[in-house]
């Protein structure tokens, strides 16, 4: 057995189109790290208004109606916000959070008060702020943050109040500036901006969607608590740690072609070329060769997988670089509102598992095929198709709720739910899916079994 | 000493019967030529033996194994062609040889060599089998089917694609085969490609045995084929019986023994026609089985 299986690789090792498929890999993978490393310049800002348009929207206004003059000044103050983020890049959230309201007002009381005087004291505080941003003196601020902290009475403090006095005391032991390109700071903010929400909706009954809004705050309150507290720069996926996470959907349909182009063609090309009358007169029962060629696909499946992802770490490692491997994946789960802390490869090596059920049941149904119809193309055309219907039959299956499809194996083999720490979509344990899907494949190896031994080598 | 034995086999595919009631027999130091017209069931009836296909009915025994019972240690000592010699393209002819010798135990790597020497292939047997001519193809088809020392040599047409010089190489090799105790079967739709070193032949044709006969039998028939050149063969027309043949106006062709050519001689000698001449040829081994076959054409 182990002769047969040892000729089965060194016929497939020996074949064009295994080694064309891993060079297209190869270019698949180095595209999809390149793409993962300029996800930035992909990403489309939210469609900003222009100065100009706020200028033009300005010089249409009458200002002797009231509302108008309140747009007016608005319009005025953005234009002004605009022209300094474009002066300070790296102030955007200190012009926003401290110039900004500094701006309003001074323009409210030059246009609508009319009262100049007040509106100059406003611009010296102004250019003070801008003068500590272009000087970087981050610092001002964060101290300037703590003392507004300090100084809220005792009757109006809160958990939050702590907690925002604990994020700025962090800022300053850790000398984090405002900058974000620093995954402290962002860390730090988001904390900040979502406090409050977080907050509210934690100490009332939720509806619903507020209680998904609830899971999502407490799954960031607690990333960024890790973040923080390991100055580990978790929500990075620019990285290669972020390709690897993401192996089974970025490279899941290639893990599908290799296993089909085998199981496909590993029994019908022997037809095809007439080499299996030299295989059948072998001394070996039918079974026997038929088991072979079933292991030997069994076998190169994870071998295949691994090679893959052996090339995914080199040639994404050559372009994103290898430092973020050390930086783990939290999964959050939702049912114990905990954080799962998981080593990249452990992770990876998880998620391909959780997967395998889909491509061990297309590969057998692959195998089936090609060994009844003796046709590659035939075998490996059907699987396919059979794939894409069961995408859209599960979803289906979802979107209606569905019963008469409970026992469709689509519905089972994708077992990564386990590992995301979310429910089963459609409410099947584990251990009932794993049935159905033991009964698909002995059933299907049956029938392949049953059928290869009967059947007559026709003329070629 | 039996080494292989089809008994009454008959194969049926869907409700079209393709053999009836097959029956021979190959011994030890035998080469069984085995001969049909195309469409005659020679291929399905090497497909039976190597259990490429299901009997319908019958037995087929080598070594003494029942190959439905048995079917390992019947296959065990049998090298084999059908049809083509197919072999992995995208491999070497050496590799080829290297994976069939794997299937085998007790083989030694050793025996490669000797099998491709046998063959005459040494000179090309590390290209790959893509680049080969059909007869190069053949050649390696043959060393395949000697590999792992069988004792019942089955070839379907293995002189399909090979040179005058290859046919002769081929012959050679089968007869110090047989030498050495190996009963070997040879498919053909042509006789006289093998008669000069078969020591049986089976005619088949329609999926039945027309005739099974030694090489020595047949030599035993003292028929030959005479030509006659008369003036005009209208005279003569009431003595010729249906087997005879015209051959033009003035030439017919009959098939008799020596006794009987004499006594149509004297018929013919009382009749008006003028004898010019009456020239005697040996029948070819085709021609005595389709004398014994009962005129039936078998090509
Ligand atoms: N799969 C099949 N289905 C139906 N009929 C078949 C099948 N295979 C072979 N036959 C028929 O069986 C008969 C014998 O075919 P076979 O291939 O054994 O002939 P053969 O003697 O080898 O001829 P050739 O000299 O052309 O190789 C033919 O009439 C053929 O049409
Ligand atoms: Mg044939």
């Amino acid at each position: 057995m182990t002769n047969l299986i040892k000729s089965e690789m060194k016929k497939i090792f020996h074949k064009k189109s295994f080694y064309i498929v891993t060079i297209i890999f190869v270019l698949y993978a180095i595209l999809t790290n390149v793409i993962y490393k300029s996800i930035d310049d992909f990403s489309i800002n939210d469609p900003e208004v222009t100065i100009e348009e706020l200028e033009k929207e300005n010089s249409r206004l009458d200002l002797n109606v009231k509302e108008n003059l309140d747009k007016y000044v608005t319009n005025l103050s953005n234009i002004e916000i605009k022209k300094m983020e474009d002066t300070y890049k790296n102030g955007e959230y200190l012009i926003n959070k401290y110039v900004f309201p500094l701006v309003y007002q001074a323009n409210l009381l030059e246009y609508m008060e009319k009262d100049l005087e007040e509106s100059n004291i406003v611009r010296t505080k102004i250019d003070e702020y801008l003068n500590k941003i272009k000087d970087n003196d981050w610092k001002y601020f964060a101290s300037m943050r703590m003392s507004e902290l300090k100084n809220i009475s005792n009757e109006d403090k809160d958990e939050k109040t702590d907690i925002y006095i604990k994020l700025t005391e962090y800022r300053i032991k850790n000398n984090i500036p405002y900058d974000e390109d620093n995954y402290l700071n962002n860390a730090l903010i988001d904390v900040e901006n979502n406090l409050s929400e977080y907050y509210n909706l934690k100490n009332k009954k939720t509806s619903k969607e507020e209680q998904e809004r609830l899971d999502y705050l407490k799954e960031e309150m607690l990333v960024n608590k890790y973040i923080l507290e390991h100055q580990k720069d978790i929500k990075n996926n620019e990285s290669l740690k972020g390709v690897l996470s993401n192996f089974a959907s970025e490279f899941g349909l290639f893990i599908l072609i290799y296993v089909i182009m085998l199981s496909g063609s590993i029994v019908s090309e022997e037809y095809n070329k007439g080499t299996i009358k030299n295989l059948l007169t072998k001394p070996f029962k039918r079974r026997t060769i038929l088991t072979s060629k079933l292991l030997t696909v069994l076998i190169l499946m994870p071998i295949i997988i691994l090679i893959m992802v052996l090339i995914e770490i080199i040639v994404g490692g050559l372009i994103l670089g290898f430092d973020s491997l050390n930086i783990p994946i939290l999964i959050y789960n939702s049912s114990t509102s905990l954080l799962e802390v998981y080593n990249v490869f452990k992770y990876l090596i998880l998620s391909l598992i959780s997967n395998i059920p889909i491509y061990l049941v297309l590969g057998i149904i692959c195998f089936m095929l090609s060994t009844i119809t003796a046709s590659t193309s035939a075998a490996i055309t059907i699987t396919f198709l059979f794939y894409l219907m069961s995408n859209v039959i599960s979803n289906l299956a979802l979107v209606y709720n569905l019963k008469i499809f409970k026992y469709f194996v689509a519905l089972h083999w994708d077992f990564s739910y386990l590992l995301e720490s979310t429910p089963n979509p459609y409410h099947f344990t584990p251990s009932f899916s794993l049935i159905i899907i033991g009964i698909y494949l002995i059933v299907i190896l049956a029938l392949t079994y049953i059928f290869f031994d009967k059947k007559d080598v026709k003329n070629i | 000493m039996s080494i292989l034995k089809v008994e009454n086999l008959s194969k049926k595919i869907g409700k079209k019967e393709i053999l009836r009631d097959v029956n021979f027999e190959v011994n030890a130091g035998d080469i069984l030529a085995f001969i049909g017209p195309n469409g005659a069931g020679k291929t399905t009836t090497i497909k039976c033996i190597l259990g490429l296909q299901k009997l319908t009915s019958g037995k087929i025994t080598i070594n003494g194994y029942d190959i439905k019972k048995d079917f390992v240690k019947a296959i065990l000592k049998v090298g084999s062609i059908v049809e083509a010699p197919e072999a992995y393209m995208y491999l070497s002819g050496y590799d080829n040889l290297l994976l069939d010798k794997n299937y085998y135990k007790n083989i030694k790597e050793e025996e490669i060599m000797r099998v491709v020497k046998l063959v005459g292939l040494e000179n090309r047997i590390y290209d790959k089998v893509s680049k080969y001519s059909l007869g190069m193809r053949q050649r390696l088809g043959i060393a395949r089917s000697l590999l792992n020392n069988p004792n019942l040599l089955i070839l379907d047409e293995p002189t399909n694609g090979l040179d005058p010089e290859g046919i002769k190489d081929l012959r050679e090799l089968m007869i110090k085969l047989a030498h050495d105790g190996i009963g070997i079967v040879i498919s053909s739709h042509n006789l006289s490609e093998l008669e000069n070193f078969c020591n049986k032949v089976c005619i088949i044709s329609q999926g039945r045995v027309l005739s099974l006969k030694s090489i020595d039998d047949l030599k035993k028939i003292d028929q030959a084929k005479y030509l006659v050149r008369v003036d005009d063969v209208k005279k003569i027309k009431k003595y010729l019986t249906k087997e005879d043949k015209i051959v033009n106006d003035t030439l017919i062709e009959v098939i008799k023994d020596e006794q009987e050519i004499a006594s149509f001689i004297k018929e013919l000698a009382v009749t008006d026609a003028l004898i010019y001449e009456v020239k005697r040829e040996d029948l070819t081994l085709e021609e005595a089985f389709i004398n014994i076959a009962g005129g039936k054409k078998i090509d």
